[in-house]
């Protein structure tokens, strides 16, 4: 398409030259015109090849779609778009042209002095008289890149989020219960995280979290902060194993596995129960990680990963080794990436620690959480989500600590900074199809 | 008062053909426009506190920034990085303050909106930018309150902007503030946190040429120790620079200051005001 436009641009630029001068601003009617129903047979007065009041596009109006190349089109002033300059993509097998303002309109719909934003550049090409007459135009909404819409206003707003490649900061409402002395801790979480993902080379999705950061405030203030989270998971197409059986007819079945491999770095937890409270740092934890399922662009998965961590308790003083292995699941359910549901349970076991008075010699711990998270809105693009989390934790590390399960329910707000659109980011517009 | 507003606002109207750069009688050229925001700061203050009087230091580089958006292209950042600016004085009442990093990151899109997802895509307008501002691990030293000292380890403030201009050169954000605290002192290490529960003001404007510069930042709010118990706090700052003459195309200017703390000033988080004044050279601060 590129190619014919080209060369029918180019075409009519020679064309041109012979072809006499614009109509007036005064013309009169502003409607949807085909351009051969409004160019008579006889030749024309005027030098441009289309001699009409183009109408503005409304909501109803179809959208330029992203592919071929956009043309500039001059066409005759009118009250809505007195310049005369509109953005043309024509579709030259059904002789079709989508034609858009170049500027944004306001409100009562008139073209303002802002050029439409994140669209291609147009070649300031035009088409030749008898080219065009073939030519239908009709008034269009401007192309939008994938992830963004555009207005009959020609306004672009994003509406597909990346959440995994942002600047995250939020706060929640998040009591915890004590199941063992029926307390209640009324808190607040405070959190913020950096998350970055980008796709790595045969089928890899590499992932990673730098600051993620809660603090929790009120009663039993403690905090859980982790310097760096890395992971990465692939899908392999070769299989795994190969087991072939021979009773019968020979078979062979194949035994897919799309591992990959988690990582953590200086991961940092302050434990209250009431008046005592316990400090650990893991120093660094390593995990092999087997996706039970995932999707297809591997940003949603479940899993199961294991793996041992060397972790400092610091309130006692001495290193200890822990093993680890977890379920969990991080499901994007919408193309637009506005709902997220992520889980997981986590079960730990606490070896090689020194003798603590008040607690087992070898503690154990098991984690639950459940969270969904939805975009409520977006600030000049820039999203704001409502959390809801559900954590519950059995852990007996504490010292001098009943054993035994804390809950905690947390809603909250969380904003986003950078949140690009996602790489699957369709290209057609919400409601365009 | 009043004059001085109306200069500055006058200074910052996009004046027809302002030329920033001189041209002396044998043909060469010198600039005169300045950026605030960029160059090695070095100069001397006097401080007025209590109305005692002590001679200080303050240095520190500042690098400012405008770029276009690389994920939401067709919005402008406007960036201002504050590095390891440190203030030391002597007197009576001896002093350091060093701050490692402190930004302001402003977006400005312009025509804001809030969009709402339900459905068809509905925008709303939004008069305001948006705007991030960052302070990492400053520390203050007062030696003649003992030992101890005080960290804020970090604080973060999402600011909106209702000014939202196109430039560096003037900007007004406000916005709740999260930070976190350590003060330490003789008897031991507190933590101190305030969750989005203070109020954060940056607030600039300078003159085209960059010669007139004000500046003013102040938080308000309550922040909580994680032992228990909360406290209010505040603290604003004016500081207002002009550039008297350039020593080899690096700005030399006055900087006049107005500080007032409550509650928040040292180990002892005291109340207190100075007024200051410095002379102090800008170089690579030419715009």
């Amino acid at each position: 398409m590129l190619v014919s436009a080209v060369t029918l641009g180019c075409a009519l630029l020679l064309g041109q030259t012979e072809v006499p001068a614009v109509a007036g601003p005064e013309a009169p009617v502003e409607a949807p015109v085909e351009a051969n129903a409004v160019l008579s047979s006889e030749p024309p007065r005027t030098p441009g090849p289309w001699d009409f009041q183009m109408a503005i596009p409304d909501a109803a109006s179809p959208q330029q779609s992203n592919e071929g190349q956009a043309l500039c089109l001059p066409l005759p002033p009118t009250p809505a778009v007195p310049s005369g300059q509109w953005r043309a993509r024509c579709d030259d097998a059904r002789k079709e042209c989508l034609v858009s303002p170049a500027h944004e309109l306001d409100s009562k719909g008139h073209e303002n002095d802002q050029p439409l934003q994140r669209v291609d550049r147009c070649l300031p090409l035009m088409l030749t008289l008898e080219k065009a007459l073939e030519y239908r135009l009709v008034p269009a909404i401007a192309e939008a890149p994938p992830g963004w819409y555009r207005d009959e206003r020609g306004r672009v707003l994003q509406y597909n989020f990346d959440l995994h490649r942002r600047v995250r900061l939020g706060g929640a409402w998040a009591p915890r219960w004590l199941r063992e002395t029926d307390g209640v801790d009324e808190r607040v979480r405070v959190d913020f995280g950096v998350d970055l993902e980008w796709p790595g080379e045969s089928d890899r999705l590499h992932r990673m979290t730098l600051l993620d950061t809660e603090l929790y405030l009120g009663d039993a203030a403690s905090y859980e902060a982790t310097l760096l989270r890395y992971d990465f998971r692939s899908q392999n197409d070769a299989p795994l194993f190969r087991v072939t059986t021979f009773y019968g007819r020979a078979r062979r079945f194949d035994v897919h596995a799309n591992l990959g491999f988690w990582m953590e770095v200086l991961h940092g937890e302050q434990v209250r129960r009431e008046d005592v409270h316990a400090d650990f740092l893991s120093l660094a934890a390593t995990h092999v990680t087997l996706d039970l399922w995932h999707s297809e662009d591997l940003v949603s998965y479940v899993r199961v990963r294991a793996g041992p961590s060397v972790e400092r308790d610091r309130t006692n003083g001495f290193f200890t080794l822990v093993p680890a292995a977890a379920l969990e699941g991080d499901l994007t359910l919408d193309r637009d990436g506005f709902h997220h549901v992520r889980f997981g349970a986590e079960a730990q076991k606490v070896l090689l620690a020194e003798r603590v008075e008040g607690r087992p010699l070898r503690p154990e711990r098991l984690r639950l959480r459940a969270g969904y998270e939805v975009i409520a809105l977006a600030i000049n693009d820039q999203p704001v989500s409502l959390t809801l989390d559900g954590r519950g934790t059995w852990r007996d590390d504490v010292a001098n600590a009943p054993a035994g399960w804390e809950w905690s329910a947390q809603a909250g707000l969380r904003f986003s900074l950078w949140a690009p659109a996602r790489r699957s980011a369709p290209a057609s517009a919400p409601g365009k199809g | 008062m009043v004059a001085l507003a109306l200069a500055l606002l006058l200074g910052t109207l996009p004046g027809p053909g302002l030329s920033c750069e001189g041209r002396t009688a044998a043909g060469e050229t010198f600039p005169t426009c300045f950026d605030p925001g960029t160059g090695w700061v070095l100069g001397t203050t006097l401080r007025v506190q209590d109305g005692e009087e002590a001679l200080g230091l303050r240095t520190g580089l500042l690098v400012r920034v405008a770029r276009s958006s690389g994920s939401k292209t067709d919005s402008l950042w406007f960036d201002s990085h504050r590095l390891l600016m440190t203030e030391a004085w002597g007197g009576e009442h001896e002093g350091l303050t060093v701050t490692a990093y402190e930004g302001l990151l402003r977006r400005h899109v312009e025509e804001g909106a809030i969009l709402i997802p339900m459905g068809r895509p509905r925008r709303i307008p939004f008069p305001f930018d948006v705007a991030l501002a960052v302070r990492a691990a400053h520390l203050e030293r007062r030696t003649w309150e003992g030992a101890g000292w005080t960290l804020e380890t970090g604080r973060v403030g999402l600011l909106l902007d209702p000014l939202r201009t196109n430039t560096e050169w003037g900007w007004l954000a406000v916005g709740p503030a999260a930070s976190h605290a350590l003060w330490h002192g003789p008897d031991g290490t507190r933590n101190e946190v305030s969750p989005f529960t203070s109020l954060l003001l940056d607030a600039g404007w300078e003159t085209r040429d960059g010669r007139w510069a004000l500046r003013a930042t102040g938080l308000a709010g309550w922040s909580f120790d994680f032992d228990g118990g909360s406290r209010f706090r505040a603290r604003g700052e004016v500081a207002l620079e002009h550039v008297l003459l350039a020593v080899n195309d690096a700005p030399v200017f006055v900087r006049l200051t107005a500080t007032g703390v409550r509650n928040d000033a040292g180990l002892f988080r005291r109340s207190e005001g100075m007024l200051g004044a410095g002379l102090a050279v800008r170089p690579f601060g030419e715009r």
